[in-house]
């Protein structure tokens, strides 16, 4: 069954790179979110369990994103792609409980094997 | 001049901006053990008479520095004067600075975040820019007027170092010939 994605960045290059950087024989259905709110709403909707979350969003950022997922102790799994790569933004992030931090500029291959070390592929 | 981006255009630009940024941020955290807020980079197209403008204040020290290569331009690196001394102390100069020191120091905040800004916007886009050391910039003597250009595409993004007054600005500045090489490179990304 397609798992249900979300990739949320206020950047379309940005949504593009990750989009395009996902493996092609996973199997999932994507949404796309441009802010803090429309991704939880997608989260709130079931249209995350992998979460591909940016941090600096207009609306509601990735912290905010990621203190109201912990604060309901949401199931989503959520890989930041953050361009402040800032040994405290990590530290923030990780402590929200994301489960991983890659920086920008994506590479493709990292995101494949973040993927396969979540289990998710 | 063809300086007139599209949305697209606009968004690829800031992103790729962000991600430089994110890249100095990250060198001159790393440096002194601190956290600093990046800005929403700011894009625009200024004629010369604004250009004089962002010289008349008395906040900031001035650097300088050109970047010759596939792209051409000057970058111009703003540091807050209120922050001297605590980013001095930061980064393990004696205080109180001296004349000689503190331009030691600006020269050196200019290159790490000149230098990374640069190089990670400049490898984004598989662009080459070699970036020349800094120079202080002395408003006051009217050596604005050795700017050449009458126009130019600024692209700037704003350093803040938490729980300090000191900020600093870069300001990319590129040259027509140069806007339309980064308009092209910008369409090739946002093709496929």
């Amino acid at each position: 069954m397609a798992i249900p994605v979300t990739i949320a960045d206020d950047s379309l290059l940005s949504r593009k790179t990750v989009r395009k950087a996902l493996p092609p024989e996973w199997d999932i259905e994507l949404t796309e979110a441009c802010n803090g709110k429309e991704a939880l709403a997608a989260v709130a909707a079931g249209k995350a369990d992998v979460l591909f979350l940016d941090l600096t969003m207009p609306e509601l950022d990735g912290f905010g994103v990621l203190r109201e997922l912990h604060d309901h102790h949401a199931k989503t799994v959520v890989i930041v792609i953050s361009a402040d790569i800032q040994p405290e933004a990590r530290k923030l992030v990780e402590s929200l409980g994301a489960f991983r931090f890659l920086h920008k500029p994506l590479q493709p291959d990292q995101l494949r094997q973040t993927l396969a070390d979540l289990g998710l592929l | 001049m063809s300086l007139l981006l599209s949305e697209l255009q606009r968004d690829a630009l800031q992103e790729l901006m962000n991600i430089s940024m994110g890249q100095a941020a990250n060198a001159l955290a790393r440096l002194i053990d601190a956290k600093i807020t990046l800005s929403i980079p700011k894009i625009v197209v200024v004629g010369a008479t604004e250009f004089q403008q962002m010289f008349l204040t008395d906040q900031y020290w001035f650097t300088r520095q050109s970047f010759l290569g596939s792209v051409k331009g000057e970058v111009l690196t703003l540091l807050a004067r209120a922050g001297t001394e605590t980013i001095g102390g930061l980064m393990d100069y004696a205080l109180p600075l001296d004349d000689r020191s503190k331009e030691e120091l600006l020269l050196e905040l200019a290159n790490i975040l000149a230098g990374a800004c640069l190089s990670g916007f400049s490898m984004q886009l598989a662009l080459h820019a070699k970036l020349s050391m800094p120079t202080m910039f002395n408003a006051q003597l009217r050596q604005t007027e050795s700017f050449r250009w009458s126009s130019t595409l600024l692209l700037e993004v704003e350093f803040q170092l938490e729980g300090t007054a000191f900020d600093s600005r870069i300001v990319i500045c590129l040259e027509q010939q140069s806007i339309d090489v980064l308009i092209d490179k910008l369409n090739m990304l946002l093709e496929d």
